[in-house]
């Protein structure tokens, strides 16, 4: 299993840049307000080179189509990095599938022409009377299919629609072995503690665990343990910890010395 | 009387001691054509940089535009793009030239511009237009004949926001009639670099009787913005390139079947039924020749009320030593000849 971070509002770039360097695979942006979402997950990718950008949208608020457009660009700013948890809000499951059906379809390398239950695009109006019957989203993203995963009350319904995974909050047993199946909790900073919870993910079949720290942890001490001990305890089944229990090795001599 | 907008009054233009014209870079499109292929990736990396060579060298603006479902990637959506060049900059402001408004739902366009503006200390401009192409509107599920309305009541909740302290609004238009209502609303206008200097000088006026119409005093009005094809060079074979790079740039709107209709006196040019006249005129608007010339070209847009340039350099074909180079020597020899005046 591999662990991420949930990045706190405005510390977007601070908190993703630490978390690229301690090695995690990536980043959860924009879970703290779902309209500026995108704007956070553009922080987080300017700050940083590597980690994947998971990025908490909320259907239901804007056009797909829209939505689909301002993915894609984020997806090209951090070139190919992006991931989209979609929450799937207020809406209802049938709803919340036609809208990731469009935002799937609006994001792969064809052109789009949708008739479904929430939406037609395109829409088809009468006064549009040069619009052609298809579109096509542009630019297209980096990579080749930006990742869904789901979240919210009408995620496990659009789950057995179309195949997507849903971020896990609690320990349970998985239902996908060889796929990737995302979760997300919090950790306490205390060591032993939180080196047996993500264990208990681990051993519950998940792939990909976010990390939601402390309100008012130290954010240096706090990645050092998540890096040192919680990491590798669930890269390797059985690992062993005098790896992690051993002294730090030494600094080139100077590093460090103002 | 309508009233100056809160970010106007706290920040008046024309104070002593402050320069007297700004320069910003335009129009970043982000487009991969057939005549420059990249990358997608790689042009949101190059605007990343230019941004920040930008910042080194003391400009001031940083210009977006925005078209929607053209095969070359044309920028949909400026506020992502803008949130990544304010990621990486810490002065250079970022303007959208123009966002298409009535396609948005504006409570939640406010929402992100205004988190925008927080995120990076107030440098997000937002600059709206209307659009005009009919696969843009029915591709967002809006009907071209509601643009104005949907406009309208953008606007009302942008100029809210502006009021409360968000982000300052710029409007995009060519006609009369949109111009004065951007003056009677009190928005500056960021003019195409397609119209010619005489057709800025009759809708500057234009924009002025509406600022003064609602009841405004002239001597508070805010300096204009206009895009400028410019290329400072005394060589010849360097100008003719450069004439031809704003050529092919206008090439792409000709396949977005842009139009620039008439107004008064000043004749339309149709990009899409008469391309090669409306492209040769445009060429013409170009300002190239040595330091002096340029400043002197420039000096006539600051005399009818333009104080920002956005130098309109993102053009199709020009390689990026020349952009980077370019970007450089106006900054070095141009620049500061058009900030040596301070306001009365």
């Amino acid at each position: 299993m591999r662990l991420g971070l949930a990045l706190a509002e405005f510390r977007e770039a601070e908190m993703a840049r630490l978390a690229q360097a301690h090695g995690l695979f990536g980043v959860l942006a924009g879970s703290g307000n779902p309209l500026t979402a995108i704007n956070a997950a553009v922080y987080a990718s300017t700050a940083t080179e590597f980690v994947r950008v998971v990025t908490h949208v909320r259907l239901g608020l804007v056009h797909p189509v829209t939505m689909a457009e301002e993915l894609s660009v984020l997806d090209n700013v951090n070139n190919g990095r992006t991931i989209v948890l979609a929450d799937t809000g207020d809406l209802d499951p049938a709803s919340a599938a036609d809208e990731i059906a469009v935002l799937r379809e609006a994001l792969s390398s064809r052109p789009i022409q949708h008739d479904g239950p929430r939406w037609k695009v395109p829409a088809g109006l009468p006064a549009n009377t040069t619009a052609p019957p298809s579109i096509s989203v542009t630019p297209k993203p980096a990579q080749l299919e930006i990742p869904f995963w789901l979240t919210g009350s009408a995620a496990r319904d659009v789950h057995e629609a179309a195949g997507l995974p849903v971020l896990a909050r609690e320990t349970r047993p998985i239902d996908r072995p060889k796929l990737v199946e995302p979760g997300l909790t919090a950790i306490t900073g205390n060591m032993k503690a939180d080196r047996d919870h993500v264990t208990q993910w681990a051993a519950a079949g998940v792939s990909h665990l976010m990390l939601e720290l402390p309100v008012d942890a130290d954010l240096a001490e706090i990645m050092t343990m998540v890096s040192r001990y919680l990491a590798p305890e669930v890269l390797m089944p059985h690992f062993p910890r005098v790896m992690s229990d051993s002294r730090i090795p030494l600094p080139w001599p100077g590093d460090g010395v103002t | 009387m309508v009233a100056v907008s809160a970010f106007r009054q706290r920040t008046p233009v024309l104070l002593t001691g402050e320069v007297s014209m700004r320069f910003g870079v335009g129009l970043f499109s982000l487009q991969c054509t057939a005549m420059q292929p990249a990358h997608w990736a790689g042009a949101y990396r190059d605007m990343r940089e230019y941004a920040t060579l930008m910042e080194e060298l003391g400009y001031d603006e940083l210009w977006l535009s925005e078209h929607h479902f053209f095969y070359d990637g044309y920028c949909p959506a400026l506020l992502p793009a803008a949130a990544s060049v304010l990621s990486v900059t810490e002065r250079l402001r970022v303007g959208t030239g123009m966002l298409l408004l009535p396609m948005q739902d504006p409570q939640r366009l406010d929402a992100v511009a205004r988190d925008l503006a927080t995120r990076s200390g107030g440098r997000l401009d937002l600059g709206v237009g209307m659009g005009y192409r009919d696969i843009e509107f029915d591709g967002h599920g809006v009907s071209r004949k509601d643009r104005l309305p949907r406009m309208v009541r953008g606007l009302e909740v942008l100029e809210a926001s502006e009021a409360a302290g968000g982000p300052p609004l710029w409007m995009g238009a060519q006609l009369i009639d949109p111009v004065k209502r951007a003056g009677l609303r009190g928005h500056p206008i960021l003019f195409s670099a397609a119209l010619p200097l005489e057709r800025c000088r009759t809708l500057a006026k234009v924009w002025e009787s509406g600022w003064v119409e609602a009841g405004r005093p002239l001597a508070s009005k805010p300096p204009l913005g206009a895009l400028r094809n410019i290329w400072l060079t005394e060589d010849p074979k360097e100008r003719e390139a450069a004439r031809d790079w704003v050529r092919a740039s206008y090439v792409q709107y000709a396949g977005l079947g842009w139009t620039l209709p008439a107004v008064g006196e000043h004749e339309q040019a149709d990009f899409a039924m008469e391309t090669d006249k409306a492209i040769a005129d445009t060429v013409e608007t170009t300002i190239t020749g040595s330091a002096e010339e340029c400043v002197r070209r420039l000096r006539e847009f600051e005399a009818i009320g333009i104080g920002h340039i956005a130098f309109r350099l993102m053009l199709d074909g020009a390689p990026r030593r020349a952009l980077e180079s370019q970007i450089r020597r106006l900054a070095r020899e141009l620049m500061p000849h058009l900030r040596d005046r301070v306001a009365a």
